[in-house]
């Protein structure tokens, strides 16, 4: 259940301040699909967060300096059709770029880095391994005949 | 019956030949002495082709080249297209890092050693632009007392005689240090003009119009009947400064166009749009504060005001202090080069004609209380892909942090007024050939 009031009480000068505690909005931290500055982080926070929500989120919650945010609302396609020829929607979300003060940078780590892993020796993955790479060889063909196919000749 | 005589082959061949030969090299040099018969082969000029863009392009350069200087701006700035707006007051962060690759100008802090920042304890000016007439040493000279005493009048008539409301939202720099700073301005203008002839001759403007259009940089196009076109970056500057002074004469230059060559620019491989920046697309304008055929084209001081949303107390309140003095770099620079560069291209200078002389101007940039100083000297104007190949040449910039010109103003008296920001001001105005 949200924590919070759906539409707030409108401010009137002499108002406490409007505080927000355990909000139930989860922000995604994305890799940019563009090349971005390094002091600029991207992230996917739902629709109803606006550019202070963002803020004051990432600073109290985390203690992120943060000096500037800005946010634009990404179109989810809804061109794609099922197998019944229905419309199907994908969602729509939010985008922040947040960009970082006091001089901070941020790179996005490498979450899914190339594995070259060679199996263990004696296993049977190396075996199963080794079997396949004969039989690959056993498929091509002869070098001597230049790229010249096999189909003619003697 | 006569006897032929069979001439021997050897006289024949003696004789005539040489005559034979003499002819046909005659003949080949008339040849080369006269017009060739074909025209020379050069790219069509309205084929489908790169070559014949090319041959385009530099007709339309040599066109501009053999204008005279209202048709080349004309010609500079006819077509319209999209192009970046710079604003040189933004609230984009690390602005100044993003504008310094705009212009290509190199920042270096401090002023030029023209200018002495002289420190409270008395020292002896060492300016060399304030020695004739008469130096100023820093205590106790009647000039400097004048000018010290018109300062204060003007803080005080704003600050203390006149009763002021208070300002709408978002209006307060407009509404109290406005006057003050075009009464100071006017003030020290008209006060120096016995000890700077050129100041007599010069021309204050309030609230004037700057602008200026170039190129920098080269993009492919993402979008339209032009995608992965290759495609200029083109930017426009539309500066309303508070006050400037426009002088008939060109001011010296601080340092030598070689020097610039060691300065480093920092280089950003963004797009524009991430700083962010926008695009529009209208009227290409260059204009210096007064029409092409005014006398005094060539800049001396501009003054800016710094807006409500940058003010000192509102970054602070948002932890943005450190942000304060890159917005200060940022609006001299911008400013600063916007200037310069359209009076260059008053004098008939552009992208494919590089400047002779480096065209120098200086700015006072102030929100009431702090003021900064910045230096600009422009060395060149050809920044566009074709022409920064093997350009050397950069701009310059020099900058001063932000200092405090007085504290408060209690019961009637200026409290804290620092006469270091006030020798300052003097020797920027007092600046001549």
């Amino acid at each position: 259940m949200a924590t919070r009031r759906l539409i707030y009480p409108i401010y009137q000068i002499g108002n406490p301040q409007l505080r927000i505690f355990r909000p139930s909005w989860f922000l995604t931290l994305v890799r940019p699909g563009k090349e971005l500055p390094p002091d600029i982080v991207q992230f996917r926070v739902p629709m109803v967060m606006t550019k202070c929500d963002v803020k004051n989120y990432l600073e109290k919650i985390y203690n992120v300096p943060v000096g500037a945010v800005r946010t634009r609302i990404q179109f989810g396609s809804n061109k794609k059709r099922n197998h019944l020829n229905q419309k199907v929607k994908q969602p729509d979300y939010k985008v922040a770029y947040v960009q970082l003060a006091q001089g901070q940078t941020f790179t996005m780590p490498d979450i899914f880095p190339e594995k070259d892993s060679k199996p263990a020796e004696g296993s049977v993955e190396e075996m199963q391994q080794k079997f396949m790479e004969d039989e690959k060889q056993r498929q091509k063909p002869d070098p001597r005949r230049g790229g010249v196919t096999e189909w003619f000749g003697l | 019956m006569a006897t032929r005589t069979r001439l021997p082959l050897q006289s024949l061949v003696s004789k005539n030949l040489p005559a034979f030969r003499n002819q046909r090299c005659l003949v080949h040099t008339e040849a080369m002495a006269k017009e060739p018969v074909y025209p020379p082969v050069i790219p069509s000029l309205t084929a489908k082709s790169k070559s014949a863009r090319l041959r385009q392009i530099q007709e339309q350069v040599s066109k501009i080249r053999a204008a005279p200087v209202q048709d080349k701006l004309s010609l500079i700035t006819r077509i319209q297209r999209k192009k970046f707006v710079v604003h040189p007051q933004t609230f984009a962060r690390n602005a100044d890092r993003w504008y310094q690759h705009f212009t290509k100008t190199a920042y270096i802090p401090g002023l030029p050693d023209k200018f002495t920042v002289v420190p409270e304890k008395s020292e002896e000016e060492s300016s060399s632009a304030v020695a004739a007439p008469n130096a100023l040493p820093w205590i106790e000279d009647e000039a400097f007392q004048d000018i010290r005493s018109l300062v204060i009048q003007a803080i005080l008539q704003e600050h203390w005689h006149m009763k002021k409301r208070r300002a709408f939202l978002y209006r307060e720099q407009e509404h109290n240090v406005g006057p003050f700073l075009r009464n100071l301005v006017s003030g020290l203008t008209h006060s120096l003009g016995k000890y700077n002839p050129l100041l007599l001759l010069s021309s204050i403007d309030l609230d004037p119009q700057v602008n200026f259009y170039w190129r920098r940089g080269q993009t492919t196009v993402i979008k339209g009947h032009r995608k992965g076109r290759l495609e200029p970056i083109r930017f426009q500057i539309d500066d309303h400064p508070h006050s400037q002074i426009r002088i008939t004469q060109q001011l010296p230059l601080f340092t030598s166009v070689e020097a610039s060559y060691a300065a480093e620019v920092p280089e950003i491989k963004f797009s524009p749009s991430v700083m962010p920046l926008f695009r529009r697309q209208y009227d290409n304008n260059i204009f210096t504060g007064a029409k092409l055929p005014d006398p005094a084209c060539y800049g001396h001081t501009q003054f800016h005001l710094v807006p409500d949303r940058c003010h000192r107390d509102k970054m602070a309140r948002r932890q943005q202090s450190d942000q304060i003095e890159a917005f200060l770099r940022a609006n001299a620079l911008a400013s600063l080069f916007t200037w310069t560069g359209a009076q260059a291209m008053y004098q008939g200078f552009w992208n494919h004609e590089d400047i002779t002389r480096p065209f120098v101007s200086q700015a006072v940039i102030t929100d009431g209380h702090f003021f900064s100083f910045f230096c600009y000297q422009l060395n060149t104007v050809a920044l566009s892909v074709e022409t920064d190949v093997d350009n050397p040449r950069k701009n310059l910039l020099w900058g001063t942090e932000s200092m405090r010109l007085y504290e408060s103003v209690q019961d009637g008296e200026v409290v804290g007024l620092k006469d270091n920001v006030i020798q300052l001001l003097v020797q920027f105005l007092m600046n001549r050939p």
